[in-house]
């Protein structure tokens, strides 16, 4: 049992990392806890649905239309509100507010356009192959999941490590004024920064939706809640804490299931995440931003 | 002045406040149509918006034509109150539909029973829902009826010695139908090997079934909604877990093998509805609700559907006067009397006993069916 | 006449539910005013639904009774996990606040005495407009004395500049403590006040969504002066009933009004010094420039 145990806490603590990657780089950045960032989740399965379903397009297409919509999503936030109340250095709750209202519209928009009920996939999308080790079954989506968590953070990484733009995004999330002062196109970053994050987190919609096959306007908002301790755990803004807080999060959910009582899953997921604050503010893995706004 | 003229003065001051044309029949339908509730809520309304159409296409009641004032209530308590207080003193209606959960029943019903008009749940299935008042009314039916007979069938069928259970544990549909399966597994002497539970929103059961798997159980009973046991279903094949599902009321929809498709197969389901159940209102019902929503039907819509029936039947016998006490009183005391058959076959009220040692309100009197799930559909049970 | 009783009949619950709101708004107000950014607000506002509930349903306190236990209940716990969790800041405070009250909702989820998810129901009605105009008055009457007071004063100044207030002498420990605990109580008693109106009450009222709700009302309105709290509460509860025959859209053009306020009035509704100065305009322009 702990070894089917421990494949499933791998996969379900993959499927927060991969929520909580865009959901933690527009913090590291733009300073925001933008809590649109489930209704970007929603939009992109939505957009991934519509067009495998309605335009009998391959999956490969549905990938990038969830890219598109969701990222776009993301950058009319960012051009519409967060730039205005960056523009005025509103203090941290305002973003947070507006970010509050943007969901209620999207998702109010979403139960227009597609209704309320539970939408599916077409079955032809759906692998339903599957690995058994010994007595561990792991579906193939599962492992890709699990992949492409890996591999998304390993790349946001090593672009923000290695590549000029990632350096000038750095220099932002340490003073957003020096940088400026050194020449770099700061509004254009955020911009990109709205955009791929929101991007980031269509494609998470797309890849949970599809795992699970269940798409609805509401699917944003459990995942949110635990996206939110995610990134406290791994700290916040903190690329490689989104992977290891959402590792985390998932084994200490599995294992308290497992082994103590599936009625406090949820409670131990909060607890440990505020006895973690009690001890290290700045989150297990990350270091206090010592910046004031 | 003589009984009619009073009458007539009696509308002519109603019709001020209200816009109704005289001869409406005006009833009230408060579901949750946004928010999460919403995807019972909307299934809820088609079906009585179905069945009024229908009813007013054949000429009505009488002569006098439905009319329905949809609010939507979102599955708040506050806002099951206010719909109702709009409905029953604002729009002056007959008589309320909903809300949608039973937690908004709690909220809302007591209203309804203090100003002496009936509240007709379709979807509450909570304990001490009639015990309310009298004037509470509903046609869901009751797990206590249901799922006696639906564990002891399992068991002989699939000579069950132990069982695992899970049920979601942050909806009161789902645990007040636990509450009613581990009576019933006590009473029936049925050993469980674990009791494992999840919340709403959740779509990974891997850990709760890993954990079910270990413990070896002939059968899993689960009180959830259909959604959710279908996702549960698919994942515990997926983790080799092949024995048999049990399953309540909220299993009771075509949306089970949506996702499920074979995953499902073998489970027990006990109800008087079932979208296969072949007699000819209930056939009708079905092609109805696909022809014009375009979708299938669940329970909740076929439980709405019947509803309005019910209170058709009983308006048919009622003298509207537009003496609006009277009359919702009037409409009180024709309920109980109504037997019909329906799309979930036949169906009259059982008058429930309150807290108090009065009697109080109704609750459905229907006899329950076993289907068993084979090849993606339910079958009826019967023996073999 | 005839016309205010069914206008009353209708709207009662609604007022109600208005008075409520402006007091947990108030609550929000008062831990802000120290700086500090709480979403534990909802979690007092359960237990001392839950607290007041219980007490009338079994031990059949008398009302008053009651009512003050359910304030005082919240203020212990808040007093208990205040101490630790308020070295904290920003939002940080905010997503200890948010775990205190998610562990809090799923606590009274499996308790037995709870009832669950089904929470409890047969409340009596015991709350009566004058109980919350009479609880709304003197919490606005308090909370305006304490502004002007030597506390209110030290809020201020720990929400301005924390380092600097702590040099003056301030004990800001021991302030931030009080503003946390105050403001549990104004929660816990708009909580009781609630379950007293609305015959039922159960553990998905107090979650997250109620936490972010009661901010909402609070920065809405503004937080310059206790008007704004109140108008914040008032505009968020009235809105979706007027807005009713939008139907399934009507969320949408809430968050577009919530949207729209945070761009265009940056410190919410009511803010007195843009209003004071908009008097003056006005009265320049009555007047004739002198």
């Amino acid at each position: 049992m702990l070894e089917q145990q421990l494949v499933n806490a791998l996969t379900l603590g993959s499927v927060y990392a991969l929520f909580s990657l865009g959901f933690t780089l527009v913090f590291g950045v733009l300073e925001v806890i933008n809590l649109s960032h489930g209704a970007m989740f929603m939009a992109g399965s939505f957009a991934a649905m519509t067009v495998v379903t309605r335009f009998k397009a391959p999956l490969a297409v549905g990938i990038l239309a969830a890219m598109l919509v969701s990222g776009l999503l993301g950058l009319a936030i960012d051009a519409l509100i967060l730039k205005r109340l960056r523009a005025r250095h509103a203090p941290h709750l305002i973003p947070m507010i507006a970010t509050i209202g943007a969901t209620t519209v999207l998702t109010s928009a979403a139960q227009g356009l597609f209704g309320v009920e539970v939408q599916r996939f077409p079955d032809e999308l759906l692998s339903t192959r599957e690995f058994i080790f010994g007595s561990v079954h792991v579906r193939a989506l599962e492992l890709a999941i699990v992949g492409i968590s890996f591999l998304l953070m390993t790349t946001l990484f090593l672009v923000l490590r290695h590549t000029r733009q990632g350096r000038a995004l750095r220099a932002i999330a340490e003073s957003p004024k020096a940088a400026a002062l050194l020449g770099v196109n700061v509004e254009g970053l955020f911009m990109a920064t709205s955009f791929t994050a929101a991007a980031l987190g269509g494609v998470a919609g797309l890849l949970i939706g599809l795992n699970f096959n269940s798409v609805t306007p509401l699917m944003g908002q459990p995942i949110l809640h635990k996206g939110i301790a995610v990134v406290i755990l791994g700290g916040m803004g903190d690329i490689r804490g989104a992977l290891f807080g959402g590792l985390f999060l998932g084994f200490a959910e599995v294992l308290s299931k497992a082994y103590l009582s599936s009625q406090m899953g949820d409670a131990v997921a909060f607890g440990l995440l505020f006895l973690i604050l009690l001890v290290r503010p700045a989150g297990l893995f990350g270091r206090v931003l010592e910046r004031k706004a | 002045m003589n009984r009619a003229t009073k009458h007539l003065l009696f509308a002519a001051a109603g019709l001020l406040a209200i816009s109704a044309v005289a001869g409406d029949l005006k009833i009230g339908v408060a579901e949750a149509l946004t928010g999460g509730a919403a995807q019972y809520g909307v299934p809820i309304r088609n079906g009585f918006q179905l069945a009024a159409d229908e009813i007013n296409a054949k000429g009505g009641i009488n002569g006098n034509k439905l009319v329905l004032v949809i609010e939507d209530e979102q599955g708040k308590k506050e806002e099951a109150i206010n719909v109702f207080k709009k409905l029953i003193f604002q729009d002056k209606v007959l008589m309320i539909f909903g809300p949608t959960l039973s937690n908004s029943m709690f909220a809302a019903g007591p209203v309804a029973n203090a100003a002496k008009v009936v509240a007709f749940g379709t979807s509450n299935t909570a304990n001490g829902i009639s015990e309310m008042g009298p004037y509470i009314f509903r046609n869901s039916v009751m797990e206590s009826d249901v799922l006696p007979v639906t564990v002891s069938t399992a068991v002989k069928h699939y000579k069950i010695k132990k069982v695992a259970v899970i049920y979601g544990n942050d909806d009161a549909f789902t645990k007040s139908g636990y509450d009613v399966f581990k009576k019933v597994l006590e009473d029936q002497k049925i050993p469980v090997t674990t009791t494992e539970t999840y919340v709403k929103g959740d779509v990974d059961f891997k850990a709760q079934l890993t954990k079910i798997k270990a413990t070896n159980p002939d059968a899993v009973i689960c009180s959830g909604l259909a959604e959710e046991a279908a996702t549960l279903m698919v994942q515990a094949r997926g983790l080799g877990l092949k024995v048999p599902f049990i399953g309540g009321n909220g299993f009771n929809s075509p949306k089970l093998f949506e996702v499920s498709k074979t995953a499902g197969e073998g489970t027990f389901v006990g109800s008087p509805w079932a979208n296969t159940n072949p007699t000819p209102a209930n056939q009708h019902f079905v092609e109805a609700y696909r022809a014009k929503y375009g979708s299938e039907p669940n329970q909740f819509a076929a439980q709405a559907f019947d509803a309005m029936t019910i209170a058709a039947a009983a308006l048919k016998t009622v003298k509207v006067t537009g003496n609006l006490a009277n009359d919702r009183e009037a409409l009180h005391a024709a309920l109980p009397k109504v037997a019909i058959s329906g799309a979930t076959g036949p169906f009259k009220f059982r008058q429930s006993v309150g807290k108090d040692g009065k009697l109080a309100g109704y609750d459905a009197d229907q006899k329950p069916f076993i289907y068993v799930i084979r090849e993606g559909k339910f079958v009826l049970f019967t023996g073999k | 006449m005839e016309a205010f009783a069914d206008f009353w009949a209708t709207y009662s619950t609604l007022i109600f539910t208005v008075g409520i709101h402006a007091l947990l708004a108030l609550s929000l107000w008062l831990t802000l005013s120290c700086g500090l950014l709480s979403l534990a607000n909802a979690a007092f506002m359960g237990i001392g639904a839950y607290t007041a509930a219980l007490l009338t349903l079994h031990l059949h306190w008398p009302f008053p009774m009651v009512l003050a236990a359910g304030g005082l209940a919240p203020a212990v716990v808040a007093l208990v996990i205040g101490a630790p969790t308020l070295r904290l800041s920003g939002v940080y405070l905010a997503m200890a606040t948010l775990a205190f009250g998610e562990v809090t909702r799923i606590l009274v989820l499996n308790l037995e005495i709870t009832g669950g998810p089904e929470g409890l129901n047969g409340i009596p009605l015991l709350t009566t407009w004058w109980h919350i105009v009479l609880i709304l008055a003197a919490a606005g009457y308090a909370l305006a004395r304490l502004r002007r007071s030597r506390m209110g004063r030290a809020f201020e100044a720990i929400r301005e500049d924390e380092v600097a207030a702590r040099m003056m002498g301030i004990d800001v420990e021991g302030h931030k403590l009080a503003a946390f605990t105050l403001g549990a109580v104004l929660a816990g008693l708009a909580g009781a006040l609630n379950a007293h109106s609305t015959f039922f009450i159960s553990p998905r009222e107090y979650g997250f969504e109620n936490a972010v709700d009661i901010l909402t009302m609070t920065i809405l309105g503004g937080i310059s002066s206790l008007i704004g709290p109140v108008l914040g509460a008032t505009i968020l509860t009235l809105l979706p009933e007027l807005l009713r025959f939008l139907h399934a859209y009507r969320l949408a053009v809430n968050g577009l009004i919530l949207i729209g306020v945070v761009l265009f009035l940056p410190t919410g509704l009511w803010d007195s010094r843009r209003l004071g100065q908009m008097l003056r305009a006005w009265r320049t322009r009555w007047e004739g420039k002198p």
